[in-house]
């Protein structure tokens, strides 16, 4: 622990010497790479990676895991694939498939079914749980409420918990495989949000409505059922800390083990039982 | 056993992809029918390109299906089972 005690510790400048980490390619990658489209594509993002390994070696920030990418060609290179894809796509439909722009519309006529834009369903959905309203005997069997303020109430209690879901749970975990149990809520609320959208188009649903309205409401906890089973079963043999512990920021003049330079999810076993132990820290530090 | 996923899943995206397309046109009445995609074609299509253009919707939604199973159960069943029964040297 001496080394902590130096006061500018800089892992940068040194010989200028960089091992050769995960992402440089071995003598044989490079060879194997020689014409067409796969050779100007290495020689690409080989050139790319050898500028960002040349802004590393020139740094004179303290090394981290993760120093930042480029603009180019990282960022723009994917940025231009998504766009080509969805204009292509668009290019390609509006092609291919045939008009369908119907008649104008007649204001003097109401037509038989009404509805919203369809990501509003769920919305309209909720407007239709009338069934769920409670017939009060105390009332003499009559509802508290009318259905149509029932389903303004239902919309207001669905956005609130909505609403709540961030100051129960701070979303701190990377993967759903770290908290089973909120994955399973937001997987059942993704179904509830779906089925609820089913239900409020019952009118063109080829289903029996009651049948619908009962899934409507089982589907989600089926759903979140499996999905927190699977969830937790996976996580057993996950070493998601392991991952976790890499994606810190390296303390500097530290290293990693040499052994190990980058602790995936795969090496970690190895790692793990060399230390003889699952603590957190590298068998240097202890 | 990613390629594997890979490959099913290209397989399925374009095959369904230009089923859509070949459905739009001969098995939509409508585009307000709830039946649309899915409505039988017409018995008699007018030329020998509908015809092409039936049987092309048709191959693809089996190619969508069996591709995707081919390559997403069948094969790595296939790896599974030839793993289970060959003895390791």
């Amino acid at each position: 622990m001496s080394d902590d005690n130096q006061p500018d510790a800089r892992t940068d400048g040194g010989t200028g010497i960089v091992p050769p980490d995960d992402e440089t390619p071995t003598w044989s990658e490079r060879k194997s790479r020689r014409a067409g489209l796969p050779r100007l594509t290495y020689e690409y993002f080989e050139r790319a990676r050898r500028e960002d390994q040349d802004l590393r070696e020139q740094s004179t920030y303290v090394e981290r895991d993760v120093l930042g990418f480029p603009t180019w060609p990282h960022e723009l290179i994917r940025n231009l694939a998504l766009t080509s894809f969805f204009v292509g796509m668009l290019l390609l439909l509006s092609a291919t498939l045939p008009p369908h722009i119907g008649n104008p519309a007649n204001p003097s006529s109401t037509p038989a079914i009404i509805l919203p834009d369809w990501y509003l369903y769920w919305s309209f959905g909720l407007l239709k749980l009338g069934d769920l309203n409670p017939a009060l005997s105390l009332l003499g069997e009559q509802k508290l409420m009318a259905d149509r303020t029932y389903g303004v109430l239902a919309n207001v209690v669905i956005v609130g918990a909505i609403a709540i879901v961030p100051f129960l749970n701070k979303g701190s975990a990377r993967r759903p495989v770290e908290q089973p149990f909120w994955a399973a809520v937001g997987m059942g609320g993704v179904t509830f949000a779906f089925t609820m959208s089913m239900l409020s188009i019952q009118n063109i649903m080829p289903m029996n409505v009651s049948l619908l309205f009962d899934l409507t409401f089982l589907a989600p906890i089926v759903v979140g059922a499996i999905t927190y089973a699977v969830l937790k079963t996976m996580r057993e043999g996950y070493m998601y800390d392991l991952n976790r512990r890499y994606y810190r920021l390296r303390p500097p003049n530290r290293p990693w083990p040499t052994t190990t330079t980058v602790p995936t999810a795969a090496r970690g076993a190895t790692w793990r039982s060399r230390c003889g132990s699952t603590r957190r820290l590298p068998c240097s530090r202890r | 056993m990613a390629d594997e996923f890979m490959k099913g899943f290209g397989l399925f995206s374009v095959a369904a992809l230009v089923w859509m397309i070949s459905a739009s046109w001969y098995r939509t009445p409508s585009f307000e029918s709830t039946r649309q995609l899915v409505a039988a074609p017409p018995e008699e299509p007018g030329t020998v390109f509908d015809t092409l253009g039936i049987f092309l919707g048709d191959l693809m939604f089996w190619t969508a299906l069996l591709g995707a199973f081919t390559f997403w159960v069948i094969i790595p069943a296939g790896r599974q089972a030839r793993e289970a029964l060959v003895v390791d040297e």
